[in-house]
Protein backbone atom coordinates (compact mmCIF):
# COMPACT_ATOMS: atom_id res chain seq x y z
CA UNK A 1 0.00 0.00 0.00
CA UNK A 2 2.32 2.52 1.19
CA UNK A 3 4.65 1.50 -2.20
CA UNK A 4 1.43 2.32 -3.96
CA UNK A 5 0.68 5.65 -2.56
CA UNK A 6 3.10 7.51 -3.84
CA UNK A 7 2.93 6.55 -7.62
CA UNK A 8 -0.69 7.46 -7.75
CA UNK A 9 -0.92 10.65 -6.16
CA UNK A 10 2.25 11.53 -8.80
CA UNK A 11 0.06 10.23 -11.80
CA UNK A 12 -3.01 12.15 -10.58
CA UNK A 13 -0.77 15.18 -10.27
CA UNK A 14 0.46 14.87 -13.45
CA UNK A 15 -2.71 14.31 -14.69
CA UNK A 16 -4.54 17.12 -13.18
CA UNK A 17 -1.58 18.92 -14.57
CA UNK A 18 -2.12 18.26 -17.87
CA UNK A 19 -6.05 18.59 -17.64
CA UNK A 20 -5.59 22.03 -16.59
CA UNK A 21 -3.71 22.67 -19.89
CA UNK A 22 -6.82 23.60 -21.37
CA UNK A 23 -5.07 26.24 -23.21
CA UNK A 24 -4.30 25.78 -27.00
CA UNK A 25 -0.63 23.94 -27.89
CA UNK A 26 2.08 26.89 -29.12
CA UNK A 27 0.75 26.62 -32.99
CA UNK A 28 -2.81 26.42 -32.25
CA UNK A 29 -1.98 30.09 -29.71
CA UNK A 30 -0.60 31.52 -33.14
CA UNK A 31 -4.09 30.70 -34.64
CA UNK A 32 -5.68 32.04 -31.22
CA UNK A 33 -3.87 35.06 -31.92
CA UNK A 34 -4.41 35.76 -35.18
CA UNK A 35 -7.88 35.27 -35.15
CA UNK A 36 -8.76 37.68 -32.39
CA UNK A 37 -6.45 40.18 -33.93
CA UNK A 38 -8.15 40.35 -36.91
CA UNK A 39 -11.64 40.57 -35.36
CA UNK A 40 -10.85 43.13 -32.66
CA UNK A 41 -8.90 45.53 -35.26
CA UNK A 42 -12.28 44.60 -37.32
CA UNK A 43 -14.37 45.86 -34.52
CA UNK A 44 -11.66 48.93 -33.64
CA UNK A 45 -11.58 49.69 -37.29
CA UNK A 46 -14.69 52.10 -38.31
CA UNK A 47 -14.95 54.38 -35.35
CA UNK A 48 -11.56 54.54 -34.38
CA UNK A 49 -10.72 55.66 -38.15
CA UNK A 50 -13.54 58.44 -37.66
CA UNK A 51 -12.15 59.29 -34.06
CA UNK A 52 -8.60 60.03 -36.05
CA UNK A 53 -10.07 61.73 -38.85
CA UNK A 54 -11.99 64.27 -37.02
CA UNK A 55 -8.11 65.74 -36.08
CA UNK A 56 -7.71 66.25 -39.56
CA UNK A 57 -8.23 69.19 -41.84
CA UNK A 58 -11.08 69.35 -44.39
CA UNK A 59 -8.44 68.75 -47.26
CA UNK A 60 -6.96 66.10 -45.73
CA UNK A 61 -10.25 63.87 -45.01
CA UNK A 62 -11.21 64.80 -48.64
CA UNK A 63 -8.38 63.61 -49.99
CA UNK A 64 -8.83 59.89 -48.46
CA UNK A 65 -4.80 59.75 -48.22
CA UNK A 66 -3.38 58.97 -44.81
CA UNK A 67 -5.07 57.04 -41.50
CA UNK A 68 -2.89 59.53 -39.24
CA UNK A 69 -4.07 63.34 -38.89
CA UNK A 70 -1.26 64.99 -39.80
CA UNK A 71 -0.67 68.08 -38.85
CA UNK A 72 -3.54 67.62 -36.18
CA UNK A 73 -6.28 70.58 -35.45
CA UNK A 74 -8.87 71.06 -33.51
CA UNK A 75 -10.77 72.73 -36.06
CA UNK A 76 -13.76 70.19 -36.21
CA UNK A 77 -14.07 70.19 -32.47
CA UNK A 78 -14.47 74.19 -32.46
CA UNK A 79 -16.87 73.90 -35.64
CA UNK A 80 -18.69 71.04 -33.40
CA UNK A 81 -19.36 73.37 -30.36
CA UNK A 82 -19.42 76.96 -31.91
CA UNK A 83 -21.97 75.98 -35.35
CA UNK A 84 -24.14 73.35 -34.02
CA UNK A 85 -23.95 74.00 -30.40
CA UNK A 86 -23.20 70.40 -29.52
CA UNK A 87 -23.20 71.74 -25.39
CA UNK A 88 -27.11 72.37 -25.63
CA UNK A 89 -27.73 68.57 -26.73
CA UNK A 90 -24.88 67.23 -24.61
CA UNK A 91 -27.22 69.05 -21.53
CA UNK A 92 -30.45 67.92 -22.72
CA UNK A 93 -28.84 63.96 -23.23
CA UNK A 94 -27.60 64.50 -19.23
CA UNK A 95 -31.12 65.25 -18.42
CA UNK A 96 -32.64 62.69 -20.05
CA UNK A 97 -30.42 60.01 -19.21
CA UNK A 98 -30.11 61.22 -15.95
CA UNK A 99 -33.74 62.20 -15.25
CA UNK A 100 -35.22 59.11 -17.43
CA UNK A 101 -32.50 56.36 -15.53
CA UNK A 102 -33.37 57.72 -11.98
CA UNK A 103 -36.95 57.42 -12.86
CA UNK A 104 -37.07 54.04 -13.86
CA UNK A 105 -34.37 52.80 -11.25
CA UNK A 106 -36.83 54.18 -8.60
CA UNK A 107 -40.28 52.91 -10.17
CA UNK A 108 -38.84 49.45 -10.87
CA UNK A 109 -36.95 48.98 -7.57
CA UNK A 110 -40.35 50.44 -5.99
CA UNK A 111 -42.73 47.39 -7.74
CA UNK A 112 -40.02 44.77 -7.87
CA UNK A 113 -39.37 44.33 -4.19
CA UNK A 114 -43.04 43.21 -3.43
CA UNK A 115 -43.31 41.37 -6.59
CA UNK A 116 -40.31 39.75 -5.94
CA UNK A 117 -40.84 39.17 -2.09
CA UNK A 118 -44.94 37.75 -1.71
CA UNK A 119 -47.41 35.65 -3.04
CA UNK A 120 -50.50 36.92 -4.30
CA UNK A 121 -53.01 36.80 -6.30
CA UNK A 122 -51.99 38.26 -9.96
CA UNK A 123 -47.80 38.45 -9.40
CA UNK A 124 -46.71 35.91 -12.03
CA UNK A 125 -49.54 37.85 -14.26
CA UNK A 126 -47.78 41.25 -13.38
CA UNK A 127 -44.52 39.77 -13.66
CA UNK A 128 -44.71 38.32 -17.18
CA UNK A 129 -46.28 41.45 -17.99
CA UNK A 130 -43.12 43.80 -18.16
CA UNK A 131 -41.22 40.37 -19.38
CA UNK A 132 -43.05 40.73 -22.32
CA UNK A 133 -42.67 44.03 -22.85
CA UNK A 134 -38.84 43.56 -23.16
CA UNK A 135 -39.91 41.74 -26.35
CA UNK A 136 -41.63 43.78 -28.08
CA UNK A 137 -40.47 45.70 -30.84
CA UNK A 138 -41.09 49.00 -29.68
CA UNK A 139 -41.44 50.64 -33.44
CA UNK A 140 -44.38 48.74 -33.83
CA UNK A 141 -46.05 51.28 -31.20
CA UNK A 142 -44.50 54.86 -32.63
CA UNK A 143 -47.93 56.34 -33.85
CA UNK A 144 -49.56 55.29 -30.42
CA UNK A 145 -47.08 56.82 -28.22
CA UNK A 146 -46.67 60.07 -30.01
CA UNK A 147 -50.56 60.00 -30.29
CA UNK A 148 -50.91 59.23 -25.95
CA UNK A 149 -47.44 61.54 -25.06
CA UNK A 150 -49.34 64.40 -27.11
CA UNK A 151 -52.84 63.91 -25.40
CA UNK A 152 -51.15 64.01 -22.11
CA UNK A 153 -49.07 67.62 -23.34
CA UNK A 154 -45.83 65.67 -22.98
CA UNK A 155 -45.19 66.37 -26.82
CA UNK A 156 -42.04 68.14 -27.27
CA UNK A 157 -40.98 68.84 -23.63
CA UNK A 158 -37.73 67.72 -21.89
CA UNK A 159 -40.14 66.85 -18.72
CA UNK A 160 -42.07 64.48 -21.06
CA UNK A 161 -39.34 63.06 -22.66
CA UNK A 162 -37.59 62.46 -19.00
CA UNK A 163 -41.21 61.12 -18.12
CA UNK A 164 -41.30 58.83 -21.15
CA UNK A 165 -37.72 57.41 -20.83
CA UNK A 166 -38.51 56.20 -17.67
CA UNK A 167 -41.39 54.18 -18.74
CA UNK A 168 -39.48 52.85 -21.48
CA UNK A 169 -36.41 51.61 -19.10
CA UNK A 170 -39.45 50.25 -16.55
CA UNK A 171 -38.90 46.43 -18.07
CA UNK A 172 -35.50 46.27 -17.95
CA UNK A 173 -35.02 47.52 -15.16
CA UNK A 174 -37.69 45.84 -13.48
CA UNK A 175 -36.69 42.20 -14.34
CA UNK A 176 -32.94 42.78 -13.16
CA UNK A 177 -33.67 44.09 -9.68
CA UNK A 178 -36.55 41.70 -8.96
CA UNK A 179 -33.91 39.00 -10.21
CA UNK A 180 -31.59 40.38 -7.92
CA UNK A 181 -34.12 40.52 -4.82
CA UNK A 182 -34.98 37.09 -5.72
CA UNK A 183 -31.57 36.24 -4.36
CA UNK A 184 -31.55 38.17 -1.05
CA UNK A 185 -32.56 35.23 1.76
CA UNK A 186 -36.06 36.52 3.45
CA UNK A 187 -34.44 36.69 6.86
CA UNK A 188 -32.79 39.86 5.94
CA UNK A 189 -35.93 42.35 6.95
CA UNK A 190 -38.20 40.15 8.55
CA UNK A 191 -35.84 40.75 12.08
CA UNK A 192 -36.67 44.80 10.95
CA UNK A 193 -40.46 44.20 10.06
CA UNK A 194 -40.78 42.26 14.18
CA UNK A 195 -39.07 45.23 15.38
CA UNK A 196 -41.74 46.98 13.92
CA UNK A 197 -40.29 49.09 11.28
CA UNK A 198 -42.70 49.86 8.60
CA UNK A 199 -42.88 48.93 4.89
CA UNK A 200 -41.17 52.15 3.11
CA UNK A 201 -38.31 51.69 6.45
CA UNK A 202 -37.86 49.15 5.83
CA UNK A 203 -37.05 48.98 2.15
CA UNK A 204 -35.16 52.44 2.32
CA UNK A 205 -32.98 51.01 5.66
CA UNK A 206 -32.67 47.22 4.63
CA UNK A 207 -33.09 46.38 1.29
CA UNK A 208 -31.73 49.74 -0.82
CA UNK A 209 -28.44 49.11 0.62
CA UNK A 210 -28.32 45.92 -0.10
CA UNK A 211 -29.60 46.27 -3.25
CA UNK A 212 -26.39 48.65 -4.46
CA UNK A 213 -25.07 46.30 -6.56
CA UNK A 214 -28.28 45.65 -8.83
CA UNK A 215 -28.63 49.42 -8.71
CA UNK A 216 -25.76 50.68 -10.13
CA UNK A 217 -25.70 47.73 -13.36
CA UNK A 218 -29.26 48.81 -13.85
CA UNK A 219 -28.44 52.44 -13.81
CA UNK A 220 -25.28 52.35 -15.95
CA UNK A 221 -26.82 50.11 -18.58
CA UNK A 222 -30.01 52.31 -18.44
CA UNK A 223 -28.08 55.62 -18.74
CA UNK A 224 -25.99 54.63 -21.69
CA UNK A 225 -29.40 53.10 -23.54
CA UNK A 226 -31.17 56.42 -22.98
CA UNK A 227 -28.16 58.57 -24.09
CA UNK A 228 -28.01 56.72 -27.45
CA UNK A 229 -31.82 56.61 -27.53
CA UNK A 230 -32.52 57.67 -30.93
CA UNK A 231 -36.09 56.42 -32.62
CA UNK A 232 -38.16 58.01 -29.78
CA UNK A 233 -36.19 61.42 -29.45
CA UNK A 234 -36.70 61.79 -33.40
CA UNK A 235 -40.55 61.25 -32.59
CA UNK A 236 -41.20 63.21 -29.50
CA UNK A 237 -39.38 66.29 -30.04
CA UNK A 238 -39.29 68.52 -33.38
CA UNK A 239 -37.91 72.12 -31.42
CA UNK A 240 -34.50 71.98 -32.01
CA UNK A 241 -33.64 73.21 -28.26
CA UNK A 242 -35.12 70.08 -27.44
CA UNK A 243 -33.68 67.03 -29.06
CA UNK A 244 -30.85 64.94 -27.69
CA UNK A 245 -27.49 64.17 -29.08
CA UNK A 246 -28.22 61.38 -31.38
CA UNK A 247 -30.82 63.70 -33.28
CA UNK A 248 -27.93 66.35 -33.34
CA UNK A 249 -25.93 63.86 -35.02
CA UNK A 250 -28.38 62.96 -37.96
CA UNK A 251 -28.40 67.16 -38.33
CA UNK A 252 -24.44 66.87 -39.36
CA UNK A 253 -25.26 65.26 -42.39
CA UNK A 254 -27.26 68.13 -43.92
CA UNK A 255 -25.97 71.48 -41.97
CA UNK A 256 -21.94 69.84 -42.04
CA UNK A 257 -22.84 68.68 -45.76
CA UNK A 258 -19.86 70.59 -46.47
CA UNK A 259 -17.72 70.42 -43.00
CA UNK A 260 -16.97 66.61 -42.56
CA UNK A 261 -14.84 67.08 -40.14
CA UNK A 262 -17.24 69.16 -37.48
CA UNK A 263 -19.20 65.86 -37.76
CA UNK A 264 -16.93 63.63 -37.18
CA UNK A 265 -16.03 65.58 -34.15
CA UNK A 266 -19.48 65.48 -32.65
CA UNK A 267 -19.53 61.84 -33.40
CA UNK A 268 -16.46 61.44 -31.47
CA UNK A 269 -17.81 63.22 -28.39
CA UNK A 270 -21.22 61.61 -28.62
CA UNK A 271 -19.34 58.34 -29.01
CA UNK A 272 -16.83 59.07 -25.81
CA UNK A 273 -19.40 58.88 -23.47
CA UNK A 274 -20.93 55.73 -23.42
CA UNK A 275 -17.32 54.22 -24.21
CA UNK A 276 -15.74 55.80 -21.15
CA UNK A 277 -19.16 54.55 -18.78
CA UNK A 278 -18.27 51.19 -20.25
CA UNK A 279 -14.54 51.14 -19.51
CA UNK A 280 -14.89 52.54 -16.39
CA UNK A 281 -17.63 50.01 -15.22
CA UNK A 282 -17.19 47.61 -17.78
CA UNK A 283 -18.47 44.54 -15.00
CA UNK A 284 -21.91 46.56 -14.55
CA UNK A 285 -22.58 47.04 -18.32
CA UNK A 286 -21.62 43.82 -19.32
CA UNK A 287 -23.52 42.02 -16.33
CA UNK A 288 -26.50 44.40 -17.03
CA UNK A 289 -26.63 43.97 -20.41
CA UNK A 290 -26.25 40.12 -20.73
CA UNK A 291 -28.65 39.63 -17.77
CA UNK A 292 -31.60 41.93 -19.23
CA UNK A 293 -31.14 40.49 -22.55
CA UNK A 294 -30.91 37.00 -21.27
CA UNK A 295 -34.84 37.24 -19.38
CA UNK B 1 -18.42 37.47 -14.52
CA UNK B 2 -19.07 36.71 -11.58
CA UNK B 3 -21.92 38.96 -11.19
CA UNK B 4 -23.60 37.99 -14.34
CA UNK B 5 -24.92 35.25 -12.32
CA UNK B 6 -25.63 37.46 -9.22
CA UNK B 7 -28.35 39.03 -11.30
CA UNK B 8 -29.24 35.99 -12.19
CA UNK B 9 -30.29 33.54 -9.74
CA UNK B 10 -31.86 30.06 -9.79
CA UNK B 11 -35.66 30.92 -10.95
CA UNK B 12 -37.54 30.40 -7.63
CA UNK B 13 -41.01 28.62 -7.55
CA UNK B 14 -43.47 30.35 -8.99
CA UNK B 15 -45.79 30.39 -5.28
CA UNK B 16 -42.45 30.96 -3.70
CA UNK B 17 -42.81 33.70 -0.78
CA UNK B 18 -44.89 34.81 2.23
CA UNK B 19 -48.08 36.04 1.95
CA UNK B 20 -48.45 39.73 2.34
CA UNK B 21 -48.07 40.55 5.82
CA UNK B 22 -51.68 41.74 8.02
CA UNK B 23 -52.28 45.65 7.22
CA UNK B 24 -48.95 45.77 4.38
CA UNK B 25 -51.71 45.67 1.72
CA UNK B 26 -51.53 49.17 0.98
CA UNK B 27 -47.96 49.81 1.56
CA UNK B 28 -47.17 47.19 -1.39
CA UNK B 29 -50.22 48.33 -3.04
CA UNK B 30 -48.91 51.89 -3.16
CA UNK B 31 -45.19 50.86 -4.11
CA UNK B 32 -46.12 49.21 -6.66
CA UNK B 33 -48.62 52.33 -8.29
CA UNK B 34 -46.09 54.10 -9.69
CA UNK B 35 -44.63 51.36 -12.23
CA UNK B 36 -48.06 50.25 -12.90
CA UNK B 37 -49.14 53.61 -13.86
CA UNK B 38 -46.22 53.94 -16.07
CA UNK B 39 -46.42 50.87 -17.71
CA UNK B 40 -50.74 50.98 -18.41
CA UNK B 41 -49.42 54.58 -19.75
CA UNK B 42 -47.22 54.30 -21.98
CA UNK B 43 -47.18 50.25 -23.11
CA UNK B 44 -50.65 48.88 -22.84
CA UNK B 45 -52.58 52.22 -23.88
CA UNK B 46 -50.61 52.30 -26.79
CA UNK B 47 -51.13 48.48 -27.36
CA UNK B 48 -54.98 49.15 -27.11
CA UNK B 49 -55.13 52.08 -29.35
CA UNK B 50 -52.73 50.57 -32.05
CA UNK B 51 -55.03 47.49 -32.34
CA UNK B 52 -58.44 49.76 -32.42
CA UNK B 53 -56.75 51.95 -35.03
CA UNK B 54 -54.93 50.03 -37.46
CA UNK B 55 -58.76 48.97 -38.86
CA UNK B 56 -59.41 53.04 -39.44
CA UNK B 57 -58.49 55.99 -41.61
CA UNK B 58 -57.21 57.93 -38.87
CA UNK B 59 -54.99 60.87 -38.74
CA UNK B 60 -54.98 64.52 -37.58
CA UNK B 61 -58.65 65.28 -36.75
CA UNK B 62 -60.74 62.49 -38.57
CA UNK B 63 -61.36 59.15 -37.73
CA UNK B 64 -63.49 56.85 -39.68
CA UNK B 65 -63.73 52.65 -39.10
CA UNK B 66 -62.72 51.26 -42.36
CA UNK B 67 -62.26 47.24 -41.59
CA UNK B 68 -59.53 45.91 -43.58
CA UNK B 69 -58.66 48.39 -45.99
CA UNK B 70 -55.56 49.32 -44.34
CA UNK B 71 -54.15 45.86 -44.76
CA UNK B 72 -55.62 45.77 -48.27
CA UNK B 73 -53.67 48.59 -49.45
CA UNK B 74 -50.74 47.18 -47.52
CA UNK B 75 -50.30 43.93 -48.94
CA UNK B 76 -51.11 45.59 -52.64
CA UNK B 77 -48.53 48.27 -52.22
CA UNK B 78 -44.91 46.82 -53.68
CA UNK B 79 -43.17 48.45 -51.32
CA UNK B 80 -44.39 47.45 -48.18
CA UNK B 81 -43.18 44.11 -49.45
CA UNK B 82 -39.90 45.50 -50.24
CA UNK B 83 -40.05 47.05 -46.81
CA UNK B 84 -40.88 43.66 -45.25
CA UNK B 85 -38.38 41.61 -48.05
CA UNK B 86 -35.44 44.18 -46.43
CA UNK B 87 -36.11 43.51 -42.93
CA UNK B 88 -36.05 39.73 -43.40
CA UNK B 89 -32.70 39.99 -45.22
CA UNK B 90 -31.53 41.74 -42.19
CA UNK B 91 -32.50 39.67 -39.87
CA UNK B 92 -31.49 36.73 -41.68
CA UNK B 93 -27.82 38.33 -42.45
CA UNK B 94 -27.24 39.59 -38.76
CA UNK B 95 -27.96 35.22 -38.04
CA UNK B 96 -25.63 34.77 -40.20
CA UNK B 97 -22.89 37.14 -39.79
CA UNK B 98 -22.97 37.96 -36.08
CA UNK B 99 -23.81 34.15 -34.58
CA UNK B 100 -21.44 32.15 -36.39
CA UNK B 101 -18.63 34.82 -35.40
CA UNK B 102 -19.31 36.02 -32.20
CA UNK B 103 -19.66 32.15 -30.69
CA UNK B 104 -16.64 31.50 -32.43
CA UNK B 105 -15.06 34.33 -30.66
CA UNK B 106 -16.95 33.82 -27.63
CA UNK B 107 -15.50 30.09 -27.17
CA UNK B 108 -12.08 31.23 -28.32
CA UNK B 109 -11.88 33.93 -25.51
CA UNK B 110 -13.68 31.84 -22.55
CA UNK B 111 -9.85 29.16 -23.22
CA UNK B 112 -9.05 32.99 -21.33
CA UNK B 113 -5.70 32.84 -23.16
CA UNK B 114 -3.49 36.03 -22.05
CA UNK B 115 -4.53 39.08 -23.00
CA UNK B 116 -8.59 38.18 -23.13
CA UNK B 117 -9.46 40.74 -21.27
CA UNK B 118 -8.33 43.48 -23.51
CA UNK B 119 -9.76 41.19 -26.78
CA UNK B 120 -13.17 41.40 -25.12
CA UNK B 121 -13.18 44.69 -24.12
CA UNK B 122 -12.34 46.34 -27.50
CA UNK B 123 -14.49 44.14 -29.01
CA UNK B 124 -17.50 45.27 -26.97
CA UNK B 125 -17.06 48.53 -27.30
CA UNK B 126 -18.94 48.68 -31.15
CA UNK B 127 -21.69 47.56 -29.37
CA UNK B 128 -22.01 50.57 -26.48
CA UNK B 129 -22.16 53.02 -29.74
CA UNK B 130 -25.46 54.37 -30.67
CA UNK B 131 -27.32 53.14 -33.76
CA UNK B 132 -27.16 57.27 -34.70
CA UNK B 133 -23.30 57.67 -33.97
CA UNK B 134 -22.49 54.01 -35.76
CA UNK B 135 -24.89 55.08 -38.84
CA UNK B 136 -22.70 58.44 -39.39
CA UNK B 137 -19.61 56.30 -38.73
CA UNK B 138 -20.68 54.37 -41.58
CA UNK B 139 -21.92 56.49 -43.99
CA UNK B 140 -18.47 58.20 -43.78
CA UNK B 141 -16.63 54.90 -43.77
CA UNK B 142 -18.58 54.06 -47.57
CA UNK B 143 -18.71 57.10 -48.59
CA UNK B 144 -17.61 56.97 -52.50
CA UNK B 145 -14.62 60.03 -52.64
CA UNK B 146 -13.13 59.58 -49.31
CA UNK B 147 -14.56 56.78 -47.30
CA UNK B 148 -11.70 54.63 -45.69
CA UNK B 149 -13.74 51.00 -47.28
CA UNK B 150 -12.77 52.59 -50.93
CA UNK B 151 -9.26 53.78 -50.28
CA UNK B 152 -8.31 49.99 -48.43
CA UNK B 153 -10.07 48.76 -51.42
CA UNK B 154 -8.63 50.79 -54.31
CA UNK B 155 -5.68 48.60 -55.12
CA UNK B 156 -8.49 45.43 -55.59
CA UNK B 157 -11.29 47.25 -57.18
CA UNK B 158 -9.47 49.81 -59.27
CA UNK B 159 -11.92 52.78 -58.66
CA UNK B 160 -14.38 54.06 -56.23
CA UNK B 161 -17.86 52.68 -55.45
CA UNK B 162 -21.06 54.59 -54.33
CA UNK B 163 -21.77 51.52 -51.83
CA UNK B 164 -24.51 52.95 -50.28
CA UNK B 165 -26.83 54.18 -52.90
CA UNK B 166 -25.83 51.72 -55.84
CA UNK B 167 -29.24 49.52 -55.71
CA UNK B 168 -27.19 46.46 -56.42
CA UNK B 169 -25.26 46.91 -53.43
CA UNK B 170 -26.81 49.03 -50.76
CA UNK B 171 -28.24 46.31 -48.61
CA UNK B 172 -25.44 44.56 -48.39
CA UNK B 173 -23.67 47.22 -47.53
CA UNK B 174 -26.05 48.26 -44.41
CA UNK B 175 -26.30 44.36 -43.90
CA UNK B 176 -21.70 44.59 -43.84
CA UNK B 177 -22.01 46.78 -40.60
CA UNK B 178 -23.28 43.99 -38.60
CA UNK B 179 -19.86 42.12 -39.05
CA UNK B 180 -18.45 45.20 -36.48
CA UNK B 181 -21.39 44.57 -33.37
CA UNK B 182 -20.81 40.96 -32.31
CA UNK B 183 -19.74 42.04 -28.60
CA UNK B 184 -23.09 41.17 -27.33
CA UNK B 185 -22.99 37.54 -28.44
CA UNK B 186 -19.05 37.34 -27.47
CA UNK B 187 -19.94 37.95 -24.17
CA UNK B 188 -22.91 36.03 -23.73
CA UNK B 189 -21.22 33.47 -25.14
CA UNK B 190 -18.39 33.68 -22.88
CA UNK B 191 -20.63 33.86 -19.64
CA UNK B 192 -21.86 30.73 -20.85
CA UNK B 193 -18.99 29.00 -21.37
CA UNK B 194 -17.89 29.94 -17.82
CA UNK B 195 -20.87 28.16 -16.26
CA UNK B 196 -20.03 25.14 -18.34
CA UNK B 197 -18.64 22.58 -15.14
CA UNK B 198 -14.83 21.96 -15.56
CA UNK B 199 -14.98 18.14 -14.98
CA UNK B 200 -16.58 17.66 -18.19
CA UNK B 201 -14.16 19.16 -20.16
CA UNK B 202 -11.63 17.72 -17.87
CA UNK B 203 -13.38 14.41 -18.54
CA UNK B 204 -13.17 14.34 -22.27
CA UNK B 205 -9.13 15.57 -22.01
CA UNK B 206 -8.23 12.52 -19.86
CA UNK B 207 -9.97 10.42 -22.38
CA UNK B 208 -7.98 12.12 -24.88
CA UNK B 209 -10.58 14.67 -27.01
CA UNK B 210 -8.61 17.14 -27.87
CA UNK B 211 -8.92 20.87 -27.58
CA UNK B 212 -10.86 20.96 -30.98
CA UNK B 213 -13.33 18.06 -30.70
CA UNK B 214 -13.71 19.65 -27.14
CA UNK B 215 -14.82 22.56 -28.69
CA UNK B 216 -16.91 20.81 -30.98
CA UNK B 217 -18.62 17.96 -30.36
CA UNK B 218 -18.68 19.54 -25.91
CA UNK B 219 -19.21 23.19 -25.56
CA UNK B 220 -20.95 24.01 -28.81
CA UNK B 221 -23.67 21.69 -28.29
CA UNK B 222 -24.37 23.03 -24.63
CA UNK B 223 -24.41 26.32 -25.78
CA UNK B 224 -27.69 25.76 -28.21
CA UNK B 225 -30.14 27.39 -25.42
CA UNK B 226 -27.54 30.72 -25.35
CA UNK B 227 -27.58 30.43 -29.51
CA UNK B 228 -30.93 30.42 -29.57
CA UNK B 229 -31.46 33.35 -26.92
CA UNK B 230 -28.55 35.70 -28.61
CA UNK B 231 -30.78 34.92 -31.63
CA UNK B 232 -34.22 36.05 -30.46
CA UNK B 233 -32.17 39.49 -28.82
CA UNK B 234 -30.75 40.18 -32.34
CA UNK B 235 -34.15 39.44 -34.14
CA UNK B 236 -35.86 41.80 -32.14
CA UNK B 237 -33.74 44.64 -32.92
CA UNK B 238 -33.48 43.66 -36.42
CA UNK B 239 -37.57 43.24 -36.73
CA UNK B 240 -37.39 46.94 -35.39
CA UNK B 241 -34.32 47.91 -37.36
CA UNK B 242 -34.79 52.26 -38.05
CA UNK B 243 -31.78 53.98 -36.82
CA UNK B 244 -29.13 53.11 -39.54
CA UNK B 245 -31.17 52.59 -42.43
CA UNK B 246 -32.88 56.05 -41.83
CA UNK B 247 -29.06 57.83 -40.91
CA UNK B 248 -27.78 55.91 -43.50
CA UNK B 249 -29.75 55.62 -46.52
CA UNK B 250 -33.50 56.97 -45.86
CA UNK B 251 -34.52 53.55 -47.01
CA UNK B 252 -32.90 54.58 -50.65
CA UNK B 253 -32.19 53.68 -53.50
CA UNK B 254 -35.30 53.20 -54.42
CA UNK B 255 -36.32 51.83 -51.40
CA UNK B 256 -34.08 49.27 -51.79
CA UNK B 257 -32.93 49.42 -47.97
CA UNK B 258 -36.18 50.70 -46.44
CA UNK B 259 -37.70 48.55 -43.54
CA UNK B 260 -40.78 48.13 -42.11
CA UNK B 261 -40.04 50.65 -39.32
CA UNK B 262 -39.68 53.20 -41.69
CA UNK B 263 -42.34 52.62 -44.09
CA UNK B 264 -44.24 52.63 -40.75
CA UNK B 265 -42.64 56.21 -39.56
CA UNK B 266 -43.42 57.57 -43.39
CA UNK B 267 -47.38 56.57 -42.85
CA UNK B 268 -46.91 58.58 -39.67
CA UNK B 269 -45.24 61.55 -41.39
CA UNK B 270 -47.73 61.68 -43.79
CA UNK B 271 -50.74 61.82 -41.28
CA UNK B 272 -51.88 58.58 -42.32
CA UNK B 273 -51.85 57.07 -38.49
CA UNK B 274 -54.28 54.34 -39.20
CA UNK B 275 -52.18 53.14 -42.13
CA UNK B 276 -48.72 53.60 -39.84
CA UNK B 277 -50.79 51.57 -37.19
CA UNK B 278 -51.29 48.67 -39.77
CA UNK B 279 -48.18 48.25 -40.05
CA UNK B 280 -47.21 48.19 -36.82
CA UNK B 281 -49.50 45.47 -36.06
CA UNK B 282 -47.64 43.73 -38.34
CA UNK B 283 -44.25 44.23 -36.48
CA UNK B 284 -45.47 43.57 -33.56
CA UNK B 285 -46.76 39.79 -35.34
CA UNK B 286 -44.53 39.56 -37.09
CA UNK B 287 -42.15 39.59 -34.09
CA UNK B 288 -43.98 37.59 -32.17
CA UNK B 289 -43.96 34.63 -34.71
CA UNK B 290 -40.47 34.86 -35.05
CA UNK B 291 -40.18 34.94 -31.12
CA UNK B 292 -42.56 32.06 -30.66
CA UNK B 293 -40.80 29.64 -33.42
CA UNK B 294 -37.04 30.47 -31.98
CA UNK B 295 -38.46 29.48 -28.42
CA UNK B 296 -39.78 26.53 -29.91
CA UNK B 297 -36.46 25.57 -32.04
CA UNK B 298 -33.82 26.00 -29.64
CA UNK B 299 -36.25 24.67 -26.96
CA UNK B 300 -35.90 27.79 -24.82
CA UNK B 301 -38.79 27.95 -22.67
CA UNK B 302 -37.29 24.96 -20.61
CA UNK B 303 -35.07 26.83 -18.70
CA UNK B 304 -37.66 29.68 -16.42
CA UNK B 305 -37.19 33.10 -17.01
Amino acid sequence: MTAILPASTSTSDARRRSVRRTRPRSWALVLVYGFLTVVTLLSLLPAAWVMLSSFKTGPQVYSGKGFFPSPPTFQGYIDAFTEIHLHTYVLNTLLYAGGGTIGAVTVAFLAAYPLARYAFLGRNFLVAMFALALAIPLVGLATPVFFVVRELGMFDSRIGLVIFYSALELPFSFIVMRSFLLSLPPEVEEAALIDGAGYFTTLRRIILPLSRPAIATVCVVAFVKIWNEFFFANLLTVTQSNHNVQLALSGFKSQFGYNVTGAMAGATVIMLVPIALFLLLQRQVIAGLTAGAVK
Amino acid sequence: MRTTHQVRPPAPKPTAGPRIPAGMHGHVALSMLPALALFAVFFLVPLVVLAVTAFSRWGAGDFTFTGLDNYRQLFSDPVFWKAAGNTLFYCVASMVIQVPLGVAVGMTLAMKVPGWKLFRTIIFIPFVISGAAYALVFSMFYNPSYGLLNNLLAPVTGGQHDWLFNSGTARWAVAGTFVFIIGFVVVVVMAEVASIPTELLEAAEADGASLMQRQLFIVLPLLRNIIGTVILVRLLVDIGMFDLVYILTSGGPNDATTTLALYAYRAYVHGQWGYANAVGSVILILGATLIVTVRRVFRIGERAL
